[in-house]
């Protein structure tokens, strides 16, 4: 018996439950790209859609597929969908007021 | 009557250029019969056209009339008609009169047509794709964008599987609790890692001797991000697997204690709170205890060094060198220096035993789950550390050594922070008597008012006779 708890390590009475590392305390440890890429998601597409300025809707989409990809799973679902649907939306509108191609900026 | 009604409308079309005429067409017009009303109006739109008409027109002046109309009316339907289309009608109208009548008109014809512009036919109004050339591109960018993701994750995904594998053996036989979210009520293995993230996979394991507990996290490239993909094609980076072993107090001697990548080394001596407190001295090369060159090593004194780096230590780190990105243990370990606004922290930040180790897998992003196999006799290093470490103990002269380093950091710490300190105090004395006088204030019972006023003075009393009290203390002792 004692040989065998020698040899084995571990110890059930000894658990510590899984606790959260709390990132209050330690803003360093958070990656900010899917929360910039949100905000910045939202602002272009504001733009594209006051200012009607095709290529700020398409860089909405861009930013807001970019903070999707970039986000933790905790993080909830509905922020991500609603940048995503006004981005979708911001480029909708653009076309839909003024239907000729995007012209490049060269 | 009916070439009476001709006549007037020969006289209508006359009339463009002369007013009276116009308005007696206008008139007679007025009397006529319902049926020609409509070329009122037909007479009035193409006056350029009737300009060009030849005057006398009496016979074939229900042609012109009807020419006029189609005119009218093609114009009226087709106002935004391309100018060839009006000039292919032009051609036909002219066609139809006697050259001679044209002699004259026909030398300013061409200086006419010269002056046409012609307008191109805005893109979206023609039938092609191609002038939509920019948004294609968008749309293959995000599609591009969206495999990307999907092959970055599966990827990750798969890796994170295999080192799970290779690894779980180890360690279900070195701990009781192997996976754990903290989210379920009992403590039960989960038996499987946490994504975090499509790129962070955590694994928290427990139940063993000598520690609290181990923190194991993947942190994998960002594979999933085109923009990071393309990013690292610049700059190479490479997957990281990073152990946490927490540790209670009796499993630890005190010292800190670093040996890794000599760029890192120097990179966590500016950034952690503990090595640049304890550990001063610029990091030495390892090749004076037997590790290769490129490893080097930041200790708090000489004695912790020699008895860290024993034969088997030297050993895995001279055989796993390249994967080692940096070996962190140390009693007094916080994490990075945390930069505060407002100046200084207030108090110490808490510490932790910890023993902390960053690994690099091999292959520098372009990794695939074989290499993941590599880093198994890297756990092994872990769990020795881990039984090392609590045997590990300084003797009398180190552990005093130790003490007096702690002691002195604790007392610059209180250095730095005793004007802050002094100043958060005041402000805590003056909330109090602040809320003092208010609770006086809020009484309304009179009695109960006095009585509290003579116990807050009573008590300011006291503290001042305290003082004077102190203050004649010293003085007996300065005489």
């Amino acid at each position: 018996m004692t040989a065998n708890n020698m040899a084995d390590p571990r110890r059930p009475s000894k658990i510590f439950r899984y606790k959260p590392p709390n990132t209050e305390t330690n803003p360093t440890l958070e990656d900010p790209t899917p929360d910039y890429m949100n905000l910045l998601g939202m602002v272009f597409s504001m733009c594209g859609l006051m200012l009607k300025l095709k290529w700020c809707a398409w860089i909405a989409v861009y930013c807001s597929f970019i903070s999707f990809a970039n986000s933790r799973s905790s993080e909830d679902t509905k922020q991500m969908m609603s940048s995503f649907m006004l981005s979708i939306s911001a480029v909708v509108m653009s076309y839909l007021q003024n239907p000729q191609p995007m012209s490049p900026p060269w | 009557a009916i070439v009476k009604h001709l006549l007037c409308i020969v006289r209508l079309h006359q009339g463009g250029r002369y007013n009276d005429d116009f308005d007696d067409g206008e008139d007679i017009a007025e009397f006529d019969d319902n049926d020609f009303a409509e070329f009122e109006d037909v007479s009035e739109d193409p006056a350029v056209d009737v300009e060009k008409e030849p005057p006398p027109r009496a016979a074939p002046s229900s042609t012109p009339i009807e020419d006029d109309e189609d005119e009218a009316t093609v114009e009226n339907e087709d106002g935004q008609d391309e100018f060839e289309d009006a000039d292919a009608q032009d051609q036909d109208m002219y066609s139809k009169y006697d050259n001679e009548e044209f002699e004259g008109y026909e030398k300013t014809n061409p200086s006419f047509k010269n002056t046409l512009i012609y307008r191109e036919v805005p893109a979206h109004l023609q039938n092609s794709w191609e002038s939509y050339y920019m948004e294609i591109l968008m749309v293959t960018g995000l599609l591009a964008y969206i495999m990307n993701y999907i092959i970055g994750k599966n990827k990750n995904s798969r890796l994170a599987q295999a080192w799970f594998n290779s690894h779980r053996e180890l360690l279900e036989s070195n701990f009781a609790l192997v996976g754990d979210d903290g989210t379920s009520k009992e403590a039960t293995s989960t038996g499987k890692l946490n994504q975090e993230n499509e790129h962070i996979y955590n694994l928290w394991c427990s139940g063993r001797v000598c520690c609290e507990g181990m923190l194991i996290q993947l942190k994998f490239l960002k594979r999933q991000d085109l923009l990071n993909v393309l990013a690292r094609m610049m700059r190479p980076a490479c997957d990281q697997v990073q152990v946490k072993v927490t540790l209670n107090d009796e499993d630890m001697d005190t010292f800190v204690f670093a040996v890794g990548s000599r760029k890192a080394m120097a990179r966590l001596q500016k950034e952690m709170q503990d090595l640049s407190e304890f550990c001063g001295d610029k990091p030495k090369s390892g090749a004076k205890y037997g590790v290769p060159e490129s490893l080097s090593i930041l200790s708090e004194m000489g004695e912790v060094t020699d008895g860290v780096m024993d034969n088997k230590m030297v050993h895995y780190l001279t055989s796993h060198a390249e994967k080692i990105e940096s070996i962190h243990f140390s009693d007094q370990f916080s994490g990075p220096k945390v930069m505060q606004e407002e100046g200084q922290p207030l108090k110490l930040p808490e510490t932790k035993k910890t023993l902390l180790f960053t690994f690099n897998v091999p292959g520098m992003g372009n990794t695939s789950p074989k290499d993941m196999d590599s880093l198994l006799p890297l756990m092994n290093m872990v769990i020795y550390s881990i039984d090392k470490v609590r045997k590990l103990r300084l003797n009398r002269e180190g552990k005093q050594k130790a003490d007096r380093n702690r002691a002195r950091v604790e007392e610059n710490f209180l250095k730095q922070t005793h004007t802050q300190r002094q100043e958060a105090a005041q402000t805590r004395r003056e909330e109090k008597k602040r809320a003092e006088k208010e609770r006086i204030m809020n009484e309304e019972d009179p009695d109960r008012q006095r009585r509290l006023e003579e116990a807050a003075q009573r008590r300011e009393q006291k503290k001042l006779e305290k003082k004077q009290m102190k203050m004649k203390q010293i003085k007996v002792k300065a005489m």
